[in-house]
């Protein structure tokens, strides 16, 4: 990496004058958030010759290059203080509750193929990826277009893996749904089923009647009927690598990448931080390390002790179909931290090759859009040098 | 070594430095029930696109696979040419269409902070190149622009409405493809965002604007574990998919690193390339000619 810029240095200034040629290529407007339409722009310019239209044209590119290139860096450099494995949680705001039920309401499926937007089928569904022994927890209920429940009756529901190709079909089974106060819910639990082996998508088809019509919905969970570890418990936290870690001892059985996500709460139980782990583990007793970084720790400025809670996590499987096997999840708190102040935490940014490599090109970038539009227009207004707000990646 | 011999040398080896860094313009496609495309790990064939000869940003890729297998079973593919162009001193613009926006953020998200060894950007026959020595964190990415991603999926895979026998429909299922992965998790890189709105066929499956194939909630990336009713402004009864990074109309908020850079006001592109860079790929692609440049 750093052999061409020592190398490019003793041509610096070719560069520069180079970018005097460079200007005569074309550039496109690349729009960067938060972006405005760009067509309105161009519909509401006022005629004017084709030599000037073009040359307003090629210099709202350049401005817009600036733009981007300005953006680009400098919300790297605002959100880069912190390691991509130790995030605030207003980051992730999808990730925070991983065993919430997911809800959905969509119009009544019928069989021709159809759907009828008079009934509205709500449903939930408790998991969507399922570790060997876990169930999930499906429901649904029929409403009118105001809201009002309207009567159901489940008249069939089977779970089948799904299989491709030339492979063995996989077994089906019956799902047992019940009634309660008009909503239909079933619990599938596949070790408990003939589904107890089958590793990947398992459908579950559930057919109802509903205002005088015939429907169905298809739920998918994906199972993986082995564990790949198993958690030993004895947590532990400690000060080091610049980062309050949590440390979860986990027992492999398989050996491999294993990806595990782990969510903080303050003292309060406000969601602080999301922290992940993606790294290979051999067999054996090993450490998943959960991090908040010192320096997310004290910008955020919590109030302590965090609590880790609702970890997950998986063995990746590259190229393959399916991708992963489940660790068993740990639901509900998983580590009450004992650490009261930051005090002994170190407040220091994030440093790492990559990030080095990223600040160095995007700074690269930004200085040559710069020049490119000083060299079109040497009289164009420049943004400020330095980065100032309007950066937020979320 | 005269002085005219020491300048000289000094533009050699610069201009060899300058030659070796070079910017590309990955262009990762989307579903292709029929295999009809281009070969994987052929990155000049463009047939999935339209005419090779059409401009599509500096040093244009086509990243293809098979567009019929699950994103897992094929994230290699994309791996393969991420190692290939974008390591070293290489770095790489991407365009992201339909699926292949699920495939990539998959890749990102669990294999974007992998050791990479650097490579020479001269694949072989099956798409890998070549080591050159050293590694690296991650790969070298500028940006990525998304037409109609699927990252959300779609409720045509929901519905039973495509093959139920082509396990990437499997992965296009909303609850699926939001759950595959952490979304937010792009390794700081910008997906800027364009959504189609000429959408007719299915609009009884497809809740709010949709492009035929993609609703608003997944090209314009909305979060969340389940889809949701977007549409341009002047729907009185649908929340406005809303530019930028801002938070939608009715409080729902993208994914961290996304942001809508186009919404179809006038529903004008639909979802599909037509093999003529034809539809919001057409849009994406004017924007990466201009902005994909060395």
């Amino acid at each position: 990496m750093g052999w061409r810029w020592p190398a490019a240095a003793g041509v610096a200034a070719c560069i520069v004058l180079g970018l005097m040629a460079l200007v005569g290529d074309g550039e496109a407007l690349p729009e960067a958030a938060p972006a405005a339409p760009i067509a309105p722009v161009v519909a509401r310019a006022p005629p004017m010759p084709a030599a000037l239209e073009e040359r307003a044209a090629r210099r709202r590119q350049l401005v817009e290059q600036v733009r981007l290139t300005d953006h680009t860096y400098c919300s790297y450099l605002a959100h880069a203080r912190y390691p991509h494995d130790s995030r605030p949680a207003g980051h992730h705001p999808d990730q925070l509750y991983p065993n919430q039920a997911l809800l959905e309401t969509n119009p009544m499926r019928i069989e021709n193929g159809d759907s009828d937007a008079a009934i509205q089928l709500q449903t939930s569904q408790s998991r969507v990826y399922l570790a060997a022994g876990e169930q999930a927890v499906f429901s649904l209920r029929a409403v009118d277009g105001s809201g009002q429940p309207l009567p159901l009756v489940v008249t069939r529901a089977l779970a089948q893996g799904v299989t491709y190709g030339a492979s063995r079909a996989a077994p089906r089974v019956s799902v047992a749904f019940t009634e309660d106060d008009g909503a239909w819910s079933a619990p599938l639990a596949p070790a408990q089923t003939a589904l107890a082996g089958f590793h990947g998508t398992i459908r579950l088809e559930v057919r109802y009647h509903a205002g005088g019509r015939a429907g169905f919905v298809l739920f998918d969970v994906l199972y993986s009927p082995l564990l790949p570890a198993v958690w030993r418990g004895g947590a532990s936290e400690a000060i080091a690598g610049g980062s309050l870690q949590f440390s979860l001892p986990l027992d492999v059985r398989l050996a491999g990448r294993y990806v595990v996500t782990g969510r903080i709460d303050d003292a309060g139980g406000r969601p602080f931080a999301l922290a992940t782990f993606n790294d290979l583990l051999g067999q054996g007793t090993q450490q998943v390390r959960l991090k908040v970084h010192g320096k997310l720790l004290h910008d955020g400025a919590p109030r302590l002790p965090l609590r880790l809670r609702d970890v997950d996590g998986y063995l990746l499987r590259e190229d393959a179909d399916p991708d992963r096997l489940l660790l068993p999840r740990l639901e509900g708190q998983v580590f009450a931290s004992q650490t009261a102040t930051p005090d002994g935490v170190p407040d220091t940014e994030w440093h790492s090759e990559e990030r080095s490599r990223y600040l160095a090109e995007y700074a690269k970038d930004r200085k040559l859009a710069r020049a490119r539009l000083s060299g079109f227009d040497p009289h164009a207004p420049l943004p400020p040098d330095n980065c100032v707000g309007g950066n937020r990646a979320q | 070594m005269n002085q005219k011999h020491t300048l000289c040398a000094l533009c050699l080896l610069s201009a060899a430095g300058i030659a070796e860094a070079a910017n590309y313009t990955l262009w990762i496609s989307g579903r292709d029930p029929d295999r009809s495309g281009g070969t994987p790990g052929n990155y000049t064939d463009f047939r999935y696109w339209g005419p090779d000869t059409t401009p599509a940003g500096v040093n244009k890729k086509a990243v293809n696979w098979d567009g019929y297998s699950s994103v897992a079973s094929q994230s290699g593919r994309v791996r393969d040419a991420l190692d290939c162009f974008c390591t070293g001193p290489n770095w790489c613009y991407i365009a992201a269409y339909s699926a292949g926006e699920l495939l990539l953020g998959y890749t990102l998200a669990n294999f974007g902070g992998t050791t990479r060894a650097l490579k020479n950007a001269s694949p072989n026959a099956a798409g890998v190149c070549g080591d050159t020595g050293g590694v690296q964190g991650g790969w070298n990415i500028k940006w990525v622009r998304v037409a109609s991603g699927a990252s959300g999926g779609s409720e045509l895979a929901n519905a039973g409405a495509w093959t139920t026998s082509e396990p990437l429909v499997q992965d296009l299922r909303t609850s699926t493809a939001r759950a595959m992965y952490n979304h937010n998790d792009t390794r700081n890189i910008w997906f800027y965002r364009y959504a189609g709105a000429r959408g007719t066929l299915y609009s009884f499956l497809l809740p709010g604007q949709d492009d035929e194939v993609v609703s608003y909630h997944s090209s314009g990336g909305a979060a969340g574990s389940s889809g949701r009713t977007l549409c341009n402004p002047g729907d009185w009864f649908c929340d406005d998919l809303r530019y930028g990074t801002e938070r939608n109309q009715g409080g729902s908020v993208k994914w961290s690193w996304h942001s809508v850079a186009f919404r179809d006001d006038g529903e004008h592109f639909d979802h599909y390339g037509d093999g003529n860079w034809q539809g919001i790929i057409g849009v994406v692609r004017e924007a990466m000619v201009g902005s994909a440049t060395n």
